[in-house]
């Protein structure tokens, strides 16, 4: 038996059997969610290369697979990522309403979870580009449910998603070269222009993020959200594990400076579509991009800055758990998600608004709410760096709160009319009340995701 | 001799390349699809042994196989279903089409010094269907043609990476890919006929 096995051999094979399950969807929820919360558990106790007993049996997990010659290793090291990954797979299991998302939701998010596990544990590194082509062909599944045409924005994903796989196969093969080469200038600028490319079109920076406002405008909200979610957080793990590993940081480049660009580029592109949106779903695609940024704003400060990011990661699956389950909720009760359709939301339907709300503004950054206290410890890390890189910070957030407050103001407008419609099941009702006072606990205690993040932390870094 | 062989294989990858884009019938797509890999292997074949280099030819036909059952299968097109297509566009299509030769047989010179082990039609072959997909994607929002592009593209991308790597893995992993990206193909074909789940 080995970590591999365990983690990503068998998780898989459970999804491809949950897909003869999707006449049983709240089967399917249960038992996903539950074995997504095995596989974070044993993530988080199981010891690696060391006997242990199991019953009656004495065991001992190794740590990799060999598979054609090349190596897929999850050691203790990896084991904070693969509960970080489980655990958001279990969340999102957990607060999914069979009765409105997709049946097969559960077993395909899994084996996405499940891809973006793989892609992180081989060896060498740069394979992992081919396990998210793979990703991004099951989310065009599971964007496109039955009885509906694709969506543009889920077309573009997939072109996107090969044509950035094609780039960091290809980049990683100029750096074996370069390698070879030392002090061949000409192909390290050239393999690294062509890395950057590949990473600009997985992490849809500026301007391959038009998908991004496209799948969250047209596709369903709370598969969307979980998309957002996950795939960011996968290309993030990819991409610090492509660089340490791959020696870009023992080349003596300077990413630091490009990084911190492509965040502000994009904390810029999140705050002006925020502000300018007139459809609810274009507004979580506002919320993602600023996310994009601030990560990217956090991962600039390499060893400081993963804890800020690992925090992000929490408190965005959180915000994002809520908005998506509000959204998903509310869209059943309009005609569509523009804004002007939703005048007058807030007074029919209360506590469903204010699932949007808080998450909204926990993700633009207000004060009071889980996301401030993190992106107010990313601007001090930021403090010895060029002025302009902070002041886009704090203008970026400014965007998203006018954009929201704008928005907003049209839910508690007088709708005119009366409708007498009750929105939105018992189960869906506590979803949006729990994640609300996490939401607004963990502003008023950020240490506690703070502590979990510096955890995960030193345990990758292994210190 | 050889030279002249591989010559004539890469200007039949972009005459099937082009073609593709021109033709507005699904099925002359798909067939000319599956001619494409008969190129793709065959130039993959200079770079590695025979039997690695039919996967590639095994994996592109299954994938042509795939889209071609869906085609057939979709009662609205009832199989003889004719993509969008004007005589200006055909012609506009076609030049750019050419255009598209014409300027990755002048970046050549420059390819080649990146790709020293392959030959210069073998990079020819590859920039070409790159080219030549990349076109298919920019210029078109049919769910089929993007796969087409798509598919196309990878074909380029196999070619040049074949004369870089011969890892069995990889083979494996971007044979898998243009399966799975011909599935996801017949899925988009047929999803907006399935029973709605929701």
């Amino acid at each position: 038996m080995s970590t591999p096995v365990l983690w990503i051999l068998l998780p898989l094979a459970i999804s491809g059997l949950g897909l003869f399950f999707t006449r049983y969807p709240r089967i399917l929820k249960w038992s996903g969610s539950g074995f997504g919360l095995i596989l974070a558990l044993s993530a988080a106790g199981l010891p690696i290369n060391e006997p242990f007993r199991l019953l009656f049996w004495e065991m001992i997990i190794s740590d990799q697979l060999l598979v054609y010659g090349r190596r897929f290793i999850l050691s203790r090291v990896d084991q904070p990522i693969v509960v970080l990954l489980f655990g958001v797979y279990f969340f999102w299991s957990l607060i999914q309403n069979p009765k409105n998302t997709p049946s097969y939701f559960s077993p395909l998010s899994l084996g996405g979870i499940t891809l973006i596990l793989t892609a992180y544990a081989v060896d060498p590194i740069y394979y992992g580009a081919l396990f998210f082509a793979f990703f991004a062909l099951i989310h065009v599944v599971l964007l496109t449910p039955p009885g509906s045409e694709p969506t543009p924005g889920v077309l573009r994903l997939l072109i996107y998603q090969i044509l950035g796989m094609l780039f960091i196969l290809f980049a990683a093969w100029l750096a074996s070269w370069v390698g070879f080469n030392l002090g061949d200038e000409f192909m390290l600028s050239r393999s690294l222009s062509i890395l950057a490319l590949g990473f600009s079109f997985l992490l849809s920076i500026f301007p391959f993020i038009s998908w991004i406002p496209m799948v969250a405008e047209r596709n369903h909200p709370f598969v969307s959200g979980y998309l957002f979610n996950v795939y960011f957080l996968g290309i993030f793990l990819f991409g610090s594990r492509f660089l340490t590993e791959g020696g870009w940081f023992s080349q003596g480049i300077d990413l630091q400076a490009p990084l911190q660009l492509a965040g502000a580029l994009m904390l810029v592109m999140g705050g002006v579509l925020a502000i300018f949106s007139k459809n609810l779903g274009r507004m979580s695609a506002a919320l993602i991009i600023s996310e994009i940024g601030r990560s990217l704003l956090a991962i600039s400060l390499f060893r400081l800055g993963f804890p800020l990011y690992f925090a992000m990661v929490m408190v965005q699956t959180l915000a994002l758990g809520g908005w998506s389950s509000a959204l998903t909720t509310l869209e059943e009760g309009l005609p569509d998600l523009e804004v002007h359709s939703a005048t007058g939301a807030a007074r029919r339907w209360p506590l469903i608004s204010s699932g949007l709300v808080v998450s909204y503004f926990t993700l633009a950054g207000l004060p009071l709410l889980a996301g401030f206290p993190i992106y107010l410890a990313l601007g001090i890390g930021l403090n010895p760096y060029p002025g302009w890189v902070n002041n886009i910070l704090v203008l970026g957030s400014l965007g998203l709160i006018i954009g929201g407050l704008r928005a907003f103001s049209v839910l508690i407008e007088d709708p005119g009319e009366e409708v007498d419609l009750e929105l939105g099941e018992r189960f869906n009702k506590g979803v949006i009340i729990a994640l609300n006072l996490i939401l607004l606990l963990l502003g008023l205690f950020p240490q506690v995701v703070y502590r979990m993040a510096q955890t995960i932390t030193d345990m990758m870094m292994g210190s | 001799m050889a030279q002249l062989l591989e010559s004539i294989i890469a200007v039949s990858l972009f005459i099937c390349g082009s073609a593709i884009i021109l033709t507005p019938g699904r099925r002359w797509m798909i067939s000319l699809l599956a001619v494409q890999y008969v190129g793709v292997f065959l130039l993959v074949s200079f770079s590695w042994p025979l039997e690695i280099a039919v996967v590639k030819l095994v994996a592109g036909w299954m994938a042509a196989a795939v889209l071609f059952l869906a085609s057939s299968d979709d009662p609205a097109s009832g199989g003889k279903k004719h993509m969008t297509a004007s005589i200006p566009g055909i012609f506009f299509m076609g030049f750019a089409s050419l255009l598209i030769g014409l300027s990755m047989y002048s970046l050549m010179p420059l390819a080649l010094r990146w790709f020293l082990g392959a030959s210069p039609q073998q990079v020819l072959g590859g920039v070409w269907l790159l080219g030549l997909g990349t076109l298919q994607l920019g210029f078109s929002r049919q769910d089929l043609r993007i796969i087409i592009g798509l598919l196309t593209v990878v074909s380029g991308f196999e070619i040049l990476y074949a004369t870089l790597e011969a890892s069995v893995l990889m083979t494996g992993l971007l044979a898998l890919l243009n399966i799975g990206l011909a599935f996801v193909g017949a899925y988009l074909q047929t999803v907006s006929n399935l029973e709605e789940s929701l």
